[in-house]
């Protein structure tokens, strides 16, 4: 590991004094591997030679020197619907700037940049760059951008994406040379890297000499009309035909170039999208051969329920979407017929499922409760978590509170385990001094007003995973005396019963990102999104100034944190405010995990080589495969089917 | 006849006009809309979207707009040809819906001839040897298709296949076939998985007609018109293909209405389960998504095609049988 790090820091070192006179690039060029799958091209012509593909400071990634790698081949892999096209984005993980396998920010499709006062973000592009059309990626494109469609009044009639606004003030914009630019703020902006480097990530450029044609602004309007006439849009007019070829993130427009290591060649609608390798591409391996390894990733679209089924049946070269761990036993029967095999990574959310009490119900008795943290961590404390891991993970999920796993670097072993052991005795005896202590001849608690204490937890009814838990949870907290009920329904219905305050309680998936580091957002932890189920109404109020602020101390002690977060300026000042959030969010419990960790079969081709053993499979902001750089896997082509292992 | 017929085309008119309204209050019934939906369906996987680039999708899709302004722009663009546009797939609802529309009628025709070809044997040997061993022990087995759950035959079948003889699991080809132009071995690849659909689906069907076929045939083979040709000397199994089979058949005229819907249609949960590129599961998931353009068109040519074609089987019935009359007090 040491020995690689030391190796691509020798290596970023070395080559920029090879690279950085524009004619030294032919020095270089012994070494540089054509690929095999666009050779016919380079020698009829349609492409030009690798050499002036590639920008003149490419990405260079290292792999270890004896490993010898073979280019070429093509993966299949399985979606569900249509539309996750948008997958091969976050597979593929072309960013401005990305994570690294470590989680640090480091620039990829950008050559470097600058960060002054948190404020002030200064990108340089890497000279020679091109987009996958062979067209140059210049500082215009991000201009276009800019003026032209996020600052379009037709084109973006609700102004710029929320990031590029910090305080009600846009970002000033200024293009320094053809290579160069600046975006700039009063106040810091921690989200602009961190958006960038998103698994939906933030765009702020845009290939202007492919959409100029669309534009009113640049196009010639009896053949901008002549477009409009003829194209499948819902509203005729120029702007809704800009925005239905302007699909960077769905790419499910062969015809417009992108930056991508694969771009989609199918149009839809389709069963079968067949990605083709970017021949522009930026980044290649220190052998000298342009990345990525693979020529084609195929894309079939089958029914989400059928997947683990084709998978098992070897249809797929790399699977991870839509396998769950209970079908880890069929998948590994079919592992020697169908010549593939079976990893188990880790998901990394704070909680697999997590009970969410609503803090904002309607019900003015139990909210009275739910606000009250004595009742919460009483509600933790009944919540036998050791046996929903044997029950349900097979004992191979880690227990505990719903925040951080110890794979991040601020975690604490006291945020997973405060008020998340098993004990009753402790929790009846929270109730008994909250004063609820009659009882029915249930031997359920009553409610001052006489009630019993039943509360009603909606599902959104989409996997037995979670009414599974709910059984198990019922059992404990009778012993509590309290009873629940599951009440399962669509969605969008489920939603909007919490955020309406009708229902009581809710049980979702944990906190997103568990594996955080300082410098990343922690407005999870605060209520500033009305997602967050267990405070929806405080949520609402931090994005739009609807309904009430919250009135809880400690609540409004987050959003204060959350603040001092985002006017840090370094590292050092986020890490005390991250602290200080995490602290709270233990001690108050606003929402019940159960366990987190658990297992996420991913199914790799016996051939299919450099996918981790061991990884973590989340969206944020692992972005899947993402930051295990999907452009690095190749399928070694000496062996044959037969007899493969790794 | 001319006169019956231009009747009750005028009656369609009002008839399609309330299904279409009803059809779009149904779909707009449930909470929330496409949107909504999107958003709940990226939420549940971590991803967010920008409030303003959902604002903007709201405006470019015209979902501000009130609630019959909606309907009659729908309702209008219909008479011209133009379904609407489906927010799911980006694209108007005749280009989602028209690929799969060959490979939908290709399985309903296969699976219809299917079912008649078992159907029609069993229920005429099952009539003319009423309580026989052969008449119990077919009757059985064609309860058994009828009571084997679709989904749980299709999965079973599926994965048979898949082990047996390395058919690639659920669609209509094999992947390397999907886009490519027609071949032989695309052909073959097609043949190679339209077996499954087609017995699954047609199972089901076939206990239904054997058992009306039988009862109709039983009705018809004591009746004295059988007894005199018999006496006569007609051959037993040229008697009953040309007397008590003809009446025996009015139940499969009439249910011509009802075939014309679903051989567009298709079996919609066989063929999610099986992931057939057929229209079936497209209706679904646009219920499920609310694209509710998508949704509504579709239901609206299915009820344009029962609305004929129930017209349809009430003029063959009528043409085939005498005996009925067209009510009304039309003459012919």
């Amino acid at each position: 590991m040491i020995i690689q790090r030391l190796l691509t820091l020798l290596l970023t070192i070395a080559i920029p004094g090879i690279f950085y006179p524009a004619e030294a690039a032919t020095t270089f060029q012994g070494s540089l591997q054509e690929a095999t799958y666009l050779s016919p091209s380079v020698n009829n012509g349609e492409l030009p030679p690798i050499t002036e593909r590639i920008p003149r400071t490419p990405y260079i990634d290292s792999i270890s020197n004896d490993q010898s790698v073979d280019s070429g081949g093509t993966l299949q892999l399985l979606m569900g619907k249509s539309k996750d096209t948008r997958h091969m984005v976050v597979y593929g993980y072309a960013r401005l700037v990305g994570f690294n396998r470590d989680l640090q920010l480091e620039a990829d499709l950008l050559q470097t940049y600058e960060v002054q006062d948190g404020r002030i973000f200064t990108l340089h592009l890497r000279p020679g760059h091109r987009w996958s059309d062979g067209h140059p990626f210049t500082s215009e494109d991000f201009r276009y951008y800019w003026e032209d469609v996020a600052s379009h009044k037709q084109l973006a009639s609700f102004g710029p994406p929320k990031v590029m606004i910090v305080n009600g003030q846009q970002a000033r914009f200024e293009v320094l040379d053809k290579l160069t630019l600046r975006y700039s703020w009063d106040h810091p902006n921690p989200d602009f890297l961190l958006a960038l480097a998103g698994p939906r990530p933030l765009y702020i450029y845009r290939p202007a000499h492919y959409l100029k044609q669309f534009h009113q602004r640049f196009a010639d309007p009896e053949k901008l009309q002549q477009q409009v006439d003829t194209a499948k849009i819902k509203r005729k007019s120029w702007f809704a035909l800009h925005q239905s070829k302007d699909h960077q993130y769905k790419s499910d427009n062969p015809d417009m170039p992108t930056l991508q290591p694969w771009r989609n060649s199918t149009y839809p609608p389709s069963e079968r999208f067949v990605f083709k390798r970017n021949p522009y591409y930026h980044r290649i391996d220190n052998q000298g051969n342009q990345l990525p390894y693979l020529d084609e990733v195929i894309m079939t679209i089958s029914s989400s329920k059928l997947v683990p089924a084709k998978t098992g049946a070897g249809e797929s070269d790399l699977q991870g979407r839509y396998l769950r761990l209970d079908n880890y036993t069929f998948l590994k029967e079919g592992e020697r017929r169908n010549n593939y095999q079976v990893r188990l990574w880790r998901t990394s959310r704070g909680s697999r499922v997590s009970l969410y009490p609503n803090l904002n119900t309607n019900d003015p008795q139990w909210q009275k409760l739910f606000r009250d943290v004595r009742f919460r961590r009483a509600l933790s404390l009944a919540v036998n978590r050791h046996e929903i891991n044997q029950v349900i993970y097979f004992g191979l999920a880690l227990s505990g509170a719903d925040t951080l796993i110890p794979e991040s670097p601020l975690y604490q072993p006291h945020y997973r385990q405060r008020w998340a052991q098993f004990d009753l005795k402790q929790a009846n005896s929270l109730l008994d001094e909250l004063g609820l202590t009659q009882r029915d001849e249930r031997g359920i608690r009553l409610l001052p007003d006489g009630r019993p204490m039943e509360i009603i937890v909606q599902t959104a009814g989409e996997s037995t995973e979670e009414t599974d838990v709910l059984e198990l949870v019922h059992g404990s907290w009778l012993a509590a005396g309290i009873k629940i009920h599951s009440k399962p329904s669509e969605r969008e219905v489920f939603r909007n019963r919490v955020f309406s305050g009708d229902a009581l309680m809710s049980i979702w998936t944990g906190m997103p990102n568990g594996i955080a580091t300082a410098d990343m957002n922690p407005a999870q932890l605060a209520p500033t999104d009305q997602q967050q189920l267990q405070w929806p109404k405080w949520g609402k109020h931090y994005q739009t100034g609807q309904e009430s602020p919250p009135d809880l101390p400690e609540v409004q002690r987050l959003l204060e944190l959350n603040q001092q977060w985002r006017e840090a300026t370094g590292t050092e000042q986020r890490l005390t405010a991250w602290r200080e959030m995490l602290e709270i969010r233990s001690e108050y419990v606003f929402t019940i995990g159960t366990v987190a960790k658990v297992l996420q079969p991913i199914v790799i081709n016996n051939r299919l080589r450099n996918v981790p053993t061991e990884g973590l499979w989340n969206w944020e902001p692992n972005a899947y495969f993402g930051v295990y750089r999907m452009d690095r896997f190749w399928l070694d082509q000496s062996q044959t089917a037969e007899g493969a292992s790794h | 006849m001319a006169h019956y017929i231009l009747r009750r085309i005028m009656l369609m008119i009002p008839t399609l006009i309330i299904i279409s309204f009803i059809i779009f209050v149904i779909i707009q019934l449930p909470p929330g809309d496409y949107l909504e939906s999107y958003i709940a369906e990226l939420e549940s996987q971590g991803e967010s979207v920008d409030p303003q680039f959902i604002a903007n999708l709201r405006q470019q899709y015209g979902m501000d707009e009130p609630f019959l302004v909606q309907y009659f722009t729908w309702a209008s663009g219909m008479l011209v040809g133009d379904f609407g546009y489906s927010f799911e797939y980006g694209l108007p609802v005749t280009d989602v819906v028209g690929d799969r529309l060959f490979l939908t009628v290709l399985i309903s025709a296969f699976t219809i001839v299917f079912t008649w070809l078992i159907a029609f044997p069993i229920g005429m040997y099952s009539a003319t040897h009423q309580y026989s061993w052969g008449d119990y022990g077919l009757t059985l087995l064609g309860f058994l298709g009828l009571a084997t759950p679709n989904f749980l035959l299709a999965l079973v079948l599926l994965y048979v296949a898949n082990v047996s003889f390395g058919t690639s699991i659920g669609g209509l080809m094999a992947g390397e076939y999907i886009n490519a132009p027609w071949s032989w071995d695309k052909l073959m690849s097609v043949l190679e998985h339209l077996w499954i659909p087609v017995v699954v689906i047609g199972t089901s069907g076939t206990a239904a007609m054997i058992r009306r076929l039988r009862a109709n045939l039983l009705d018809e083979l004591h009746r004295p018109y059988v007894v005199t040709a018999r006496a006569k000397g007609v051959p037993p199994f040229k008697l009953l293909v040309k007397y008590p089979l003809r009446m025996a058949l009015n139940f499969f005229i009439s249910d011509i209405g009802n075939l014309l819907p679903s051989i567009i249609s298709g079996a919609e949960i066989v063929a999610v389960v099986l992931s057939l590129p057929t229209t079936g599961p497209i209706l679904i998931s646009a219920l499920q998504s609310q694209d509710m353009y998508l949704a509504g068109s579709f239901l609206m040519f299915l009820a344009i095609l029962t609305v004929f074609g129930v017209l349809v089987s009430d003029l063959a019935l009528a043409l085939l049988d005498p005996r009925i009359r067209l009510q009304g007090g039309t003459n012919r």
